[in-house]
């Protein structure tokens, strides 16, 4: 008989096999890509393998998209482009990863080997132009060095302070045939926090009278939210959280106190001003929180943990610094806390203090929540959502909005582009979200001026039926630029006024649905609509063009600098 | 003919210049990286050399800022995936070569933290700045010429 095994013709596996082998192994389930010339191989062999691939409309997308995938996740997200254009076209959307530490593997096509540096059609030195926007590249030159690359290349990505990694890879390699190389993932082993920094951390946080927990985008990377909380709940500490930590810490928590910084609350920049410890955990003293550094929280002493030690350091000096994993490091520092029930509460007076002066603010927001506006938009879709929603924000007003008066209550449910500030970002990367968990309400919040910059990804949207809810804040105007132009331009609107189509019938013309909402129309009616009818649906609502977010702490100022709104 | 004035002091912020040394695999392209974040984070750079050590390449940077800032650009890049190795070098010095007249420098080298040895005509001078400063001010009626080169990093191991 036959034995058709053995008569089998062997055919070692090609690079572009080697790659889809690598990205099954890393336990990847979607990619977000764009084909051509450069990367044909690879996507002549993706059929074979159960990679589901999402085609976007813009390489742009792709990367936004698997960079929402994986704040969303927590895994690292994958996208995919040609040589040239294409590679050119992930910048942004990898720059925008690297400043808000996401991990995710970028992998382009690149011309053939023999083609490099001959200014070949769509060649582009796509490792040169990313290297500050990656944590790091490979250019793979060894097909035998193709599967053990990919590999690494997902560890660098999720290690550490995570961040983009690229793998440029030349077609003749993805063609070249290439032997199945093992890979022997690295064993990371834990960092061990130095327990005299802990200890020290520790005395600091038990001494102070008027401290504050300010806690970043890194409590949320770490997973160290119930740490968080622990350690909040056992020191009766209040906590604010920077644009990235929103959602690190329930906003309906007595402890929770609101976010700082240029558009924070008036009564939280203040709070800092007077406190004598910040706690600053997993976030970076980034200028939108800092204003001017020398003049940032003058009476406090500083504890600062960061798993970058870079960070520590580098805007404010801290009085401990400790280069450590969020979550390990917040464990070391509640194991001196376990007998805080049976100490008396010092912080009340603190908290009370801090409680009296948001009062004004508190109900100056209960006074606008009937008025149309973005405070009755947002609790709107609140309601309508209810608290398993995730908010995707583009950049502009209506995200300093979003964040002040949604009132984020779940786990990781507000994403957003807060170190590059990526206008376009909410769309595509709400496409990551929706994928990741297809069983809970995704909404984008997005200006008319961010919302225009992707939305050809709504086809994409339409073609996968993904459940995403679109709410425009269309005021006509680019608004965050405008309210700078009013504020320290004398009104003088330099090409902020911007149009854009009728969304109702933009969304017609893609098969989906859509209604304009005006002042007078009932709010929660066409919020309850857009969350009912299946599919994306979109809503415009006109909102006032003037309106600003308040406070603002204007760039390079301090809180003594700040701008409130009349009356406040 | 007349002996020229002594070379000038090495400026005081030579006691502010930092040394760090690093072992770089990877080549071009990890060099490349690793020029391009000390642009992208505006370190000061005072100094920069590189060349090849076996088949990594060696870069030697001097930052010109305090101890503390120091640590930090050498903790970021140590967190390069290029670097196989990174230190924070001790000491810097400086070489000076000179033309001199006369034997009257010799005596003064021993013991003033300076060696000195001839080279086809050229007597070169190595030693700390401080040390290099004091020395040629000793000798500046010998001293016909002089080049100063420098400060750089003493060799180390680049962390490996």
């Amino acid at each position: 008989m036959e034995n058709t095994a053995l008569n089998a013709e062997y055919r070692p596996r090609t690079g572009s096999e080697a790659m889809c082998e690598a990205l099954l192994d890393e336990g990847v389930e979607y990619l977000f890509g764009y084909p051509g010339g450069a990367i044909m191989p690879f996507y002549d062999a993706l059929p074979d393998y159960p990679l589901k691939h999402v085609l976007v409309r813009h390489e742009q997308a792709a990367a936004h998209a698997a960079d929402g995938y994986a704040r969303a996740t927590g895994r690292v997200g994958v996208c995919v482009a040609t040589s040239g254009p294409g590679a050119t076209n992930l910048v942004t959307g990898l720059a925008t990863a690297q400043m808000d530490s996401v991990p995710i593997v970028a992998i382009t096509g690149q011309v053939g080997r023999p083609a490099l540096g001959k200014d070949s059609f769509q060649e582009t030195n796509v490792m040169g132009m990313t290297l500050p926007f990656t944590k790091h590249s490979f250019l793979v030159e060894d097909p035998e060095d193709l599967y053990p690359t990919m590999r690494r290349a997902f560890e660098i990505a999720r290690s550490g302070r995570p961040g983009p990694v690229l793998v440029d890879v030349p077609k003749d390699v993805q063609f070249a045939a290439c032997e199945h190389n093992g890979y022997r993932r690295l064993r990371e082993v834990p960092q061990s926090v130095a327990s005299p920094a802990l200890e020290a951390a520790a005395a600091l946080l038990r001494k102070a009278r008027r401290p504050i927990i300010l806690a970043g985008h890194g409590v949320t990377l770490s997973g160290a939210e119930m740490e968080l909380r622990l350690l909040a709940e056992r020191t009766g500490t209040p906590v604010v959280t920077t644009l990235l930590g929103i959602s690190a810490f329930p906003e309906d928590h007595p402890l929770y106190i609101g976010w700082p910084g240029m558009h924070g609350a008036a009564s939280v920049n203040r709070a800092i001003d007077k406190s004598d410890l910040l706690f600053a955990v997993g976030m970076r003293f980034d200028d939108r929180i800092t204003g001017a550094a020398h003049k940032f929280a003058p009476n406090a002493k500083i504890v600062h943990i960061d798993v970058d030690p870079s960070e520590l350091g580098k805007v404010v000096r801290p009085t401990v610094g400790i280069a450590a994993d969020a979550k390990r490091a917040l464990r070391g520092v509640l194991a001196h806390f376990e007998d805080a029930e049976d100490r008396e509460d010092t912080r009340a007076p603190w908290r009370a203090e801090i409680e009296k002066s948001q009062a004004p603010e508190k109900e100056r927001v209960e006074g606008a929540r009937d008025d149309y506006g973005p405070i009755r938009i947002l609790n709107a879709i609140k309601s309508v959502a209810g608290p398993e929603a995730r908010v995707v924000t583009d950049v502009g007003q209506h995200q300093m909005w979003a964040a002040k008066f949604f009132g984020f209550t779940k786990k990781n449910s507000h994403i957003t582009s807060g170190g590059l500030g990526t206008m376009g970002f909410a769309l595509p990367a709400a496409m990551g979200v929706a994928l990741a968990y297809p069983d809970e309400p995704v909404w984008v919040v997005a200006g008319d001026g961010g919302f225009q910059m992707n939305l050809q990804e709504l086809a994409t949207i339409r073609d996968l039926g993904l459940n995403i809810k679109v709410a425009v804040l269309n005021n006509g105007y680019l608004g965050m630029v405008r309210q700078w132009q009013q504020f320290f331009h004398n009104r003088r609107y330099s090409e902020t006024p911007i149009t854009g189509p009728d969304y109702e019938r933009f969304a017609a013309a893609y098969g989906l649905g859509g209604r304009t909402v005006r002042e007078g129309d009932d709010v929660e009616e066409a919020v309850k609509w857009a969350q009912e009818t299946p599919g994306c649906t979109i809503l415009d609502f006109h909102i006032d063009p003037e309106a600003n977010v308040y406070p603002m702490i204007p760039s390079g100022m301090s809180v003594h600098e700040m701008i409130e709104e009349d009356g406040a | 003919m007349a002996p020229r004035e002594a070379a000038p002091a090495t400026p005081t912020t030579s006691t502010a210049l930092h040394p760090i040394e690093a072992r770089i695999s990877g080549g071009m392209l990890a060099l490349n990286r690793f020029l391009m974040t000390l642009q992208n984070k505006r370190m000061p750079v005072a100094r920069f050399t590189v060349g090849r050590d076996g088949g990594a390449l060696r870069a030697t940077i001097l930052l010109d800022c305090p101890p503390d800032q120091a640590r930090r650009y050498a903790a970021l890049l140590s967190g390069l995936e290029d670097l196989e190795g990174l230190e924070e070098a001790g000491e810097t010095m400086e070489v000076a070569l000179l033309k001199t007249s006369g034997d009257g420098w010799r005596e003064s080298a021993t013991g003033s933290g300076v060696a000195v040895h001839e080279e086809g005509g050229t007597v070169v001078a190595s030693g700390e700045p401080e040390a290099m400063d004091a020395w040629l001010a000793l000798v500046g009626d010998y001293v016909q010429d002089v080049v100063r080169l420098g400060p750089v990093a003493r060799p180390g191991n680049g962390g490996g």
